[in-house]
């Protein structure tokens, strides 16, 4: 499937900013079944510096300084996507999950890749007592590990109520999990903070899904927006497989993903530092079209 | 002395009898002091026979003047979470150190640095010992301080690692081990430092007699190694703190006034051109070597905690360009991981082909299935803690769990944790302190203590602080010793054989070049040293106007001419705030809370306490007759707040601050290096001084200004007795006026402090080249010369508010072109979430 993206963010500021850099993770990855044809980043003020670089996990880091005073940014990602992926592997097949816990423990590669990094708290993916036990009636002895993720991510889809105005964007995981309700980021932190508390290595996936549903289906949630789900480590013959807990399906074709880390401070699509006073206003727009493929 | 008891004069030797036979060793611990035969060790005799030479009323007096430099020069520490520093606990014994003793320990420490920063090159590098197995990745990604973008950087200098602590501590069979390892920021050596001074003063013959080996050359060797791994000669080295709010900023302080750093924070460093620099009142300038106490996590707000103020945007991407040396590398705090601990004696003999010298606590990883099982098998044995940080998961509040003292449901539950996430816990033998003598009310005891060793990298190798920071439990059973644990510290003595010769000790140098010029002040000691001055100012002022009001009540005053001054005097300590609006108080009480009350910000007392948080951020700037004149004038207008005071006492407490007031500007004015730090100072204190004669005759020489009125200008101003020499006649409005606001003769006239302003600017660095005049000095000698050019009898009360308008101006572009602008500080983007 081929996709043609375009995802507008604009800020705009009540007093002049003087200087700012920006660092943006917009670019998809060319890694896991997908690749990218073409892709611009439009930046307006143009910016003085730009660099790109690969973060430790493998994302395209765009770094851009704005040396004059501005009272708007707006960035205009375009993107024409690749995605085929392999199908999952049959959940039954695949390790028993402690299995893959001591293998995570073991492993002998330090790069991003690496199961090692996904196992452990991160700062917005804490480990959390309720998470955990609400993960662990998925596992029990010997479960293949996909089997107990799957049914981890179908238990959270049909226990929480997908709610926009439940959370905000820093909202911590205790109280989303608490009030049972969020969005996707809550989530993916949710079932990635119980996936570790039992020891297994959980990734942090930020994308987009398509706009129009295939044929057939129902409009997915998230699509007008950056999604995010959860990435599980199988072991090294079924490598990470794509969880999307929002929708309750495993991840195929109709995600595009943009950046992995271990929660969303690691993906965050636009930060970095800029000097002025004055009040934010932020507007994002997204829009994935399916093209012929 | 009392005569109703007979006197048993005691000796000296029986005085240490007496010590030692109220000294009792605990059973199974190693004692520093007794041997395994209970005699003492000789070096602790002579100790002890020099100490009772000096009489118990010497000793005291010894002690309490140690106390009263701890409290003088301010060493304190600060507890997580509170906001008072507290005074420094400086045990009065010494830990002593043969030298036989310490030539094994510093080959251990030597050893020991030198396998951790090739552990850390391999890890952020080719990760050889991850890929051959030696070492699981899960035993590096669990620490908080594997800084992930620092994998694959090369150190600009060579080295991850340029100085570093082990906590050491002996066991009972006399070994010493190392129970961990320091390399984030390791804190302490400027305490070992201060410790050494307080010390050293109150026993000056005994560091000669006892053969104690000097710190001083450990910390020059340092401080030249930082100038040696810099690219360019001369360097430009800094400090970088997380600020005032750290729980060792003295130390820091204290560090950066003794081997000459520039103390900065995160705010006063900016990346331009892919460098790192200072913002300095010259502009920015180059920062070539960074000694950071700001944790990782915090130090680039661009690619680690996005929320971080501490930091500066952009430098990992200096560090990467090659552009500036920092110590210890950012991930460096990756080597403090108790799961490392397992791997060291494997990873000595691969890196280092031998075995460690120094043994460390022994520790299993549970993170491994052997480790683990070896762990549950033996959990009566065994501590257990966080493999990473401090704070295991599952133990809320604790740090250490002992198998053997928990309940059985805690254990139940503790082993259900290891089993699930074994990679969060190692377990560890549990080590026995040993003990070490603490003076505890007028006898000597045994504590548990733990001794932090030094080691910094030069280009001849490592070296290590002969001495340490030694933190002595006061309870005689401690498993973990930390200084906000009502823990002491104390000054650790090596003992050397030989004579030290201090002459031998200097370092051969090359002439070093005359300086006179101590590079460039940063914008924020300028803000600050500017802020220091306008305070004091601002609080003399304010007891000036006190001390004419209270006067003025001492006297009866019937007429309402005569009451006029008062009702103007509090009228003006209400405008600014030094005595509150409402309710209504009579003037005897707006002068006390004027005075002392710290609730308005314009009082004499909450100034100084103003004026000495801004001393705080340059206290490495200030002489220590400053920082301690400060602290008591603060001390002494508090106290004068704790009870009522009569007219006359209240009047003295006023006369006495102002003459301390009177001092610190004495000192300031002898003492203070005449470059740019003082300039500022002075500015500060020439506006304030020049914008409060404004308000003084407008408000007393207006159009309504009566002789008392007059009178009370001229007291306010210092210049009574001036006046009444120049004219025969009673204060008349227009020499009022110009003794007020023109006159460049009186050191309080407006004109003067314009005068004085515009030399000052005149002397500042200029950004430019060009020879254009900058906004402020131009200002400045616009109002020059318009006041140069005044005739008083045409000023009107009008112009006297033009011109106090005009210097507000003037501050401002000072600030402007000077400091930092923290309006204009960073924040973040706005983020959204993903939905």
């Amino acid at each position: 499937m081929i996709y043609d993206v375009t995802h507008i963010t604009t800020y705009k500021y009540d007093a002049p900013v003087a200087s700012a850099t920006c660092v943006m993770r917009l670019a998809p990855r060319e890694d896991g079944g997908q690749s990218v044809i073409s892709r611009s980043l439009e930046f307006s003020p143009q910016a003085e510096s730009v660099r790109e670089r690969k973060d430790f996990f493998g994302n395209v880091v765009c770094e851009k300084r704005i040396a004059k005073p501005h009272t708007s940014l707006r960035i205009a990602l375009r993107a024409s996507v690749r995605v085929d992926r392999p199908a999952p592997p049959a959940p039954a097949l695949t390790p028993a999950w402690e299995t893959i816990a001591e293998w995570a423990a073991a492993s002998n590669v330090l790069d991003g890749r690496s199961p090692a990094h996904f196992i452990y708290p991160s700062r917005l993916a804490p480990l959390h007592a309720g998470a955990t036990d609400h993960a662990r009636a998925s596992f029990p002895p010997d479960r293949p590990v996909l089997e107990g993720a799957a049914d981890l991510m179908r238990r959270i889809h049909a226990e929480f109520i997908y709610d926009p105005k439940a959370t905000q964007v820093a909202t911590p995981l205790d109280q989303a999990f608490g009030r049972r309700s969020g969005v996707c980021q809550d989530f993916a932190h949710i079932m990635i903070a119980g996936l570790r508390g039992l020891g297994l290595p959980a990734a942090y996936i930020s994308g987009y899904l398509r706009t129009i549903p295939a044929p057939g289906q129902a409009r997915l949630e998230g699509a007008d927006s950056t999604h995010a789900w959860v990435s599980l480590w199988c072991g090294p013959d079924f490598g990470w497989q794509g969880l999307d807990p929002t929708n309750a399906m495993m991840v195929e074709d109709d995600h595009i993903v943009i950046a992995i880390g271990r929660d969303y401070a690691d993906v965050s699509p636009v930060d970095g530092v800029l000097f002025g006073a004055g009040k934010q206003e932020l507007e994002v727009s997204v829009d994935v079209q399916a093209v012929n493929g | 002395m009392p005569l109703e008891q007979p006197i048993e004069i005691e000796t000296p030797p029986q005085r240490v009898a007496r010590w030692l036979g109220a000294y009792r060793a605990a059973p199974g611990v190693f004692d520093e002091l007794l041997d395994s035969d209970g005699r003492p060790r000789s070096h602790w005799s002579h100790l002890l026979e020099a100490l009772a030479g000096f009489g118990e009323d010497g000793l005291e007096q010894r002690f309490a003047a140690a106390r009263r430099r701890i409290d003088d020069m301010g060493i304190s520490y600060r507890v997580a979470s509170e906001n008072k520093e507290q005074s420094w606990p400086l045990g009065r014994l010494p830990l002593l150190i043969s030298e036989a003793e310490w030539r094994r320990i510093e080959a251990g420490v030597t050893q020991r640095a030198e396998l951790l920063d090739r552990i850390l090159q391999d890890v952020y590098g080719e990760a050889r010992l991850v890929s051959d197995g030696a070492l699981p990745a899960a035993a590096v990604t669990g620490s908080p301080d594997f800084i992930r973008p620092m994998y694959g950087v090369a150190p600009p200098g060579g080295r991850w690692l340029r100085f570093y602590a082990a906590d050491l501590g002996r066991g009972p069979d006399g070994d010493w081990w190392v129970l961990g390892d320091r390399a984030q920021a390791p804190s302490g050596a400027g305490y070992a430092l201060e410790n050494r001074l307080v010390l050293s003063r109150a026993f000056p013959s005994l560091y000669g007699e006892m053969k104690v080996e000097r710190l001083a050359p450990f910390f020059r060797a340092f401080r030249a190694s930082l100038s040696a791994a810099a690219r360019r000669s001369d360097p430009r080295i800094c400090l970088m703190t997380p600020g005032p709010f750290s729980a060792t900023y003295s130390e820091q302080v204290h560090l950066a006034r003794y081997l000459g750093l520039i103390l900065v924070e995160g705010e006063d460093l900016a990346m331009s051109d892919g460098r790192l620099h200072v913002r300095t009142i010259a502009g920015l300038k180059r920062a070539d070597v960074i000694w950071r106490r700001v944790d990782a996590d915090w130090c680039d707000p661009l690619e680690m905690n996005a929320a971080s103020r501490l930091g500066v945007a952009g430098m990992f991407e200096a560090i990467r360009n090659g552009a500036v040396v920092v110590a210890n590398m950012p991930g460096a705090g990756l080597i403090e991981s108790r799961a490392l601990l397992s791997f060291l004696p494997a990873l000595s003999q691969r890196l280092l082909g031998e075995r460690l010298k120094l043994a460390n606590v022994a520790t299993w990883w549970c993170g491994q299935r052997d480790a683990r099982c070896e762990v549950l098998r033996a959990l009566d044995d065994r501590a257990i803690a966080a493999a990473f940080g401090d704070q295991p998961p599952g133990l809320p509040g604790r740090q250490i769990a002992l198998g053997s003292e928990l309940s059985s449901k805690d254990r139940e539950r503790l082993v259900a944790a290891i089993n699930e996430r074994g990679v969060d816990y190692v377990g560890q033998e549990i080590v026995k302190l040993s003990t070490t003598p603490t003076w505890i009310e007028g006898r000597i005891a045994p504590r548990p203590f733990v001794l932090r060793v030094y080691a910094a990298a030069t280009p001849q190798g490592w070296i290590v602080m002969p001495g340490g920071f030694c933190r002595v439990s006061d309870r005689l059973d401690a498993r973990a010793v930390s200084m906000e644990a009502g823990a002491q510290s104390c000054d650790v003595w090596v003992l050397a054989s030989q004579q030290i010769e201090h002459s031998t000790l200097l370092p051969s140098q090359v002439d070093p070049a005359i300086i006179r010029m101590l590079g460039n002040l940063p914008s924020r000691a300028a803000d600050n040293l500017f802020w220091m001055g306008r305070y004091l100012e601002r609080a003399e002022a304010t007891l000036r106007l006190v001390r004419s009001l209270s006067t003025r009540l001492t006297e009866q005053q019937a007429e309402f001419h005569e009451r006029q001054p008062i009702e103007l005097l509090a009228r003006m300590l209400i405008a600014w705030g030094a005595a509150p609006a409402t309710p209504a108080l009579a003037a005897a009480e707006i002068a006390r809370v004027a005075t002392s009350d710290p609730g308005n910000y314009g009082s004499a007392l909450a100034l100084v306490g103003a004026a000495k948080r801004s001393a705080s951020i340059i206290r490495e700037r200030l002489s220590q007759d400053v920082w301690q004149l400060l602290g008591r004038l603060e001390k002494r207008l508090a106290k004068s707040r704790s009870r009522t005071f009569s007219e006359p006492e209240a009047l003295e407490v006023v006369e006495r601050a102002l003459h301390t007031l009177a001092a610190l500007s004495g000192l300031i004015d002898e003492n203070f290096n005449r470059v740019a730090g003082w300039s500022f100072l002075d500015l500060g204190r020439r506006i304030e001084r020049a914008i409060n004669a404004c308000r003084f005759a407008r408000l007393f020489g207006g159009d309504q200004a009566t002789d008392e009125t007059l009178d009370a200008l001229l007291e306010l101003l210092d210049s009574q007795i001036t006046y009444r020499s120049r004219y025969l006649t009673g204060p008349a409005l227009a020499p009022v006026r110009d003794m007020a606001m023109l006159d460049p003769y009186n050191p309080r006239s407006v004109g003067f402090q314009v005068l004085r302003i515009d030399e000052h600017l005149a002397a500042l660095p200029a950004l430019r080249a060009d020879g254009v005049m900058e906004p402020a000095r131009r200002l400045c000698v616009k109002l020059r010369a318009d006041l140069e050019s005044e005739d008083a009898r045409q000023l009107s009360e009008a112009e006297m508010l033009e011109v106090e308008q005009r210097l507000m101006a003037l501050a401002e572009r000072i600030a402007e072109r000077y400091f930092i602008q923290a309006a204009k500080g960073p924040s973040k983007y706005k983020p959204w979430r993903l939905a």
